[in-house]
């Protein structure tokens, strides 16, 4: 993993640091790795991508 | 291509090949075919889904006199069904004589080995190679086309070279219809207006019922203002326009303020629904540019007016009357039937699933719309036996199917969606199916002469289907699957965070397995030969061994190894492993899409509660005839055989069946 410094206001690296125990994560990194990913990957995820999945969906056999 | 990574291929829509292929024109021969005169003939009904322990119950108790009758003038068997038993395979094994490894359907998904990219496996849109474009337009120059991935001969190609005439009706996988001069109409894997298996579209005001994502259907949240309602009807992607945009129509429906009632206002219909009333088909056309537009039909139907506004409107059918893409051969066919009964439902799988599963048609509708189906489906097989002397009918009835999927849990209480409550109303459901093909085998058999062969037959049978397995997450828990980060597990579907070079094996559709292989998969790692043999051989053995910690049941009977049960003309396309569910058992909702869900096991809590996706040894089909039925164990790739011998034909060298009468 690279070595990046980001800065984060103190009160929203507190909560960070308290909701990424609670969620379970194994630090604050990798939650907030998690939270990025997810919303690059909405960004990045293109309309063909979810059309697919609709058409492919809508096969009674799964969901 | 190759350099391309899997997002972009999916952003270049280079994948599922469903887009509507505008400006297309299809090359099926016009001339009607087979005026040949022989005395032979023989009526073949196909009811998916028919399952022999069932059958052999309502029989046993009287209910199904016109069964009983053909077995006591002929036969009765079960009929040994594909592997897997699912219906486009089992389908294409009775139309080639082939086994899957023969006519290359072996699943209702297939993959792109190079990016792992699920995609239907029966038919491919091949937009025009040729475009032009002006300003925001992309104007095609050569005509888009479709092809129906089943290889090999259909028998009534052949019974053609014979100057047989055979009618096909509804025949499942074959869409487009493959090119004969025979009439035919296509059937299960014939797409809605988008080019999808069916979108319905719901309107509501009631937030609670506002759902994303729900494939197989799109539910819009709308306002009742000054009683009335205004929205949009989608439609196709618009091929003519650049990025495909997708086009719609506008509609609105006015509400009577006193009365439950509502007037639908759409291009040139204006009609009145009661609450709870559908509507008959009504034509739609959807603008693309200005000297182009798609036609279909739909019905509506007006689930409720107050206190919450709810329309259904269901999936866009081709219209029969001017098909967008080749529904029948020859083209005309379509034609003439909708000019005799007006609009049907031309797409597979007519009754909406998605719409009952999602709860936005409950059970008595989705019933009352699978009436209509039947209907229509009864009123055009009376019209072709009344116009059959000679050669070849076969008729096909999908209900069998449906009805089953749905309402399997109303008979099996051991359901974890058996609800007693309910058993009153919908108990009867399946049975009384049953009883309609019954009627519809008796018109059979009152049109048939000493001359005329009748045979009997469904793809196969079902089962319960009580708990779900996640054969991805069961891979990933046994090493097979590498995650590239483990707290992402059963969020992303299609591997999108698989290691690919740590995973030796994958799974997409509903029993299909995959090998890594390298040189085949776009980043396999297991080397083709005795390591990916021997890997084969390991992962089918574990799979056997698999045990349901909660039933203590095994939950594989048999893990076939295809190149062990396969012809070879196909077999490279072909998944290394299927994996035959036992009874009670299917793979995981989400595992066709290469979902790895977080458990292995779960209990399955949707109305979809029957289903055959399992080993094809616990859901044989039906096989009736009215002569003595030789094969003590019969299967569906020897019914191809049996139709040609009737005729007098031998069967071509590629069949690997035997006839059976």
């Amino acid at each position: 993993m690279g070595k990046a410094k980001i800065k984060l206001d103190k009160d929203l690296l507190e909560k960070v640091k308290k909701y990424a125990e609670m969620s379970g994560y194994s630090s604050p990194e990798e939650f907030i790795t998690h939270c990025l990913e997810k919303e690059i990957s909405k960004l990045e995820e293109s309309d063909s991508e979810e059309e697919i999945k609709k058409k492919l969906k809508g096969l009674g056999y799964i969901s | 291509m190759a350099n391309i990574n899997r997002r972009e291929f999916l952003r270049l829509g280079l994948s599922a090949g469903s887009l509507l292929a505008l400006g297309s024109s299809s090359d099926l021969v016009t001339k009607v075919f087979g005026k040949q005169e022989t005395h032979k003939k023989a009526i073949i009904l196909g009811l998916d889904g028919m399952d022999p322990h069932l059958t052999e119950l309502w029989m046993s108790q009287g209910k199904l006199p016109a069964f009983a009758k053909l077995r006591a003038q002929g036969d009765f068997r079960t009929l040994e069904t594909s592997i897997p038993p699912q219906s486009p395979v089992a389908w294409s094994n009775f139309i080639t004589g082939m086994n899957p490894g023969g006519h290359g359907i072996f699943d209702f998904l297939k993959r792109d080995p190079q990016y792992y990219i699920p995609a239907f496996s029966g038919a491919e849109t091949h937009d025009p190679s040729k475009t032009i474009s002006i300003g925001n337009l992309v104007f095609p120059l050569s005509g888009g086309s479709y092809e129906n991935l089943m290889r090999g001969r259909a028998f009534w190609q052949i019974l053609e070279d014979y100057d047989i005439p055979a009618t096909i009706f509804k025949m499942p996988s074959n869409f487009p219809p493959v090119e004969t001069s025979q009439r035919t109409l296509s059937g299960m894997g014939t797409p809605d207006i988008t080019g999808s298996v069916g979108e319905f579209n719901y309107y509501t005001t009631e937030v609670t019922e506002l759902k994303q994502d729900i494939g197989g259907g799109a539910i819009h949240e709308v306002y009742v203002i000054g009683n009335r309602v205004e929205a949009k009807l989608p439609g196709p992607t618009n091929t003519f326009k650049k990025n495909h945009p997708e086009s719609s129509i506008d509609f609105k429906v006015f509400i009577d303020p006193v009365h439950p009632l509502a007037k639908i206002v759409i291009q040139d219909h204006e009609f009145i629904l009661k609450e709870k009333e559908w509507s008959n088909w009504k034509k739609v056309s959807f603008p693309m540019i200005p000297t182009q537009s798609v036609g279909g039909i739909c019905m509506f139907y007006l689930k409720q007016v107050r206190p919450e506004f709810k329309l259904y409107i269901s999936p866009v059918n081709i219209d029969p009357a001017d098909p967008a893409m080749p529904i029948s051969t020859p083209e005309s066919y379509a034609k003439e039937l909708a000019k005799k009964f007006g609009s049907f439902y031309t797409k597979g799988l007519p009754a909406d699933f998605k719409a009952i599963t999602h709860g936005v048609l409950d059970e008595e509708e989705y019933l009352a719309q699978d009436d209509t189906v039947l209907k229509e489906r009864i009123e055009m097989f009376e019209y072709e036996l009344s116009r059959f002397e000679s050669g070849l009918l076969f008729y096909y009835v999908s209900s069998t199917d449906q009805r089953q999927h749905m309402f399997w849990r109303f008979i099996d209480k051991a359901s974890p969606m058996h609800d007693p409550r309910l058993v009153s109303q919908y108990g009867d459901a399946i049975e009384n199916i049953y009883k309609e093909a019954d009627k519809i085998l008796d018109m059979a058999l009152k049109k048939a002469d000493k001359d005329t062969v009748i045979m009997v037959m469904s793809d196969h049978g079902f089962t319960p289907f009580r708990r779900t397995f996640n054969v991805n997450t069961w891979l990933k828990e046994n090493g097979y699957i590498r995650l590239i980060n483990n707290w992402k597990q059963g969020q992303e579907e299609f591997f999108m965070n698989t290691d690919w070079s740590k995973t030796k094996a994958y799974s997409y559709g509903l029993n299909s397995l995959y090998i890594n292989e390298k040189g085949r998969e776009g980043e396999g790692i297991v080397n083709p030969g005795t390591e990916k043999e021997a890997l084969v051989r390991e992962i089918a053995q574990k799979l056997e061994q698999v045990i349901d910690p909660a039933t203590g049941e095994r939950v594989i009977t048999n893990a076939y190894v295809t190149k062990d049960v396969y012809q070879p003309q196909q077999r490279e396309q072909a998944p290394d492993i299927v994996m035959g569910f036992n009874r009670g058992y299917r793979t995981a909702w989400s595992a066709p899409l290469g979902r790895i869900d977080k458990k292995v096991f779960d209990d399955n809590m949707d109305k979809w509660s029957g289903d055959h996706c399992m080993d094809p040894v616990v859901c044989p089909g039906i096989l009736f005839a009215n002569q003595r039925i030789k094969a003590e164990s019969p299967a569906l790739y020897d019914l191809t055989p049996t139709i040609l011998s009737l005729f007098g034909i031998e069967k071509p060298k590629e069949m690997i069946g035997k006839k059976v009468l």
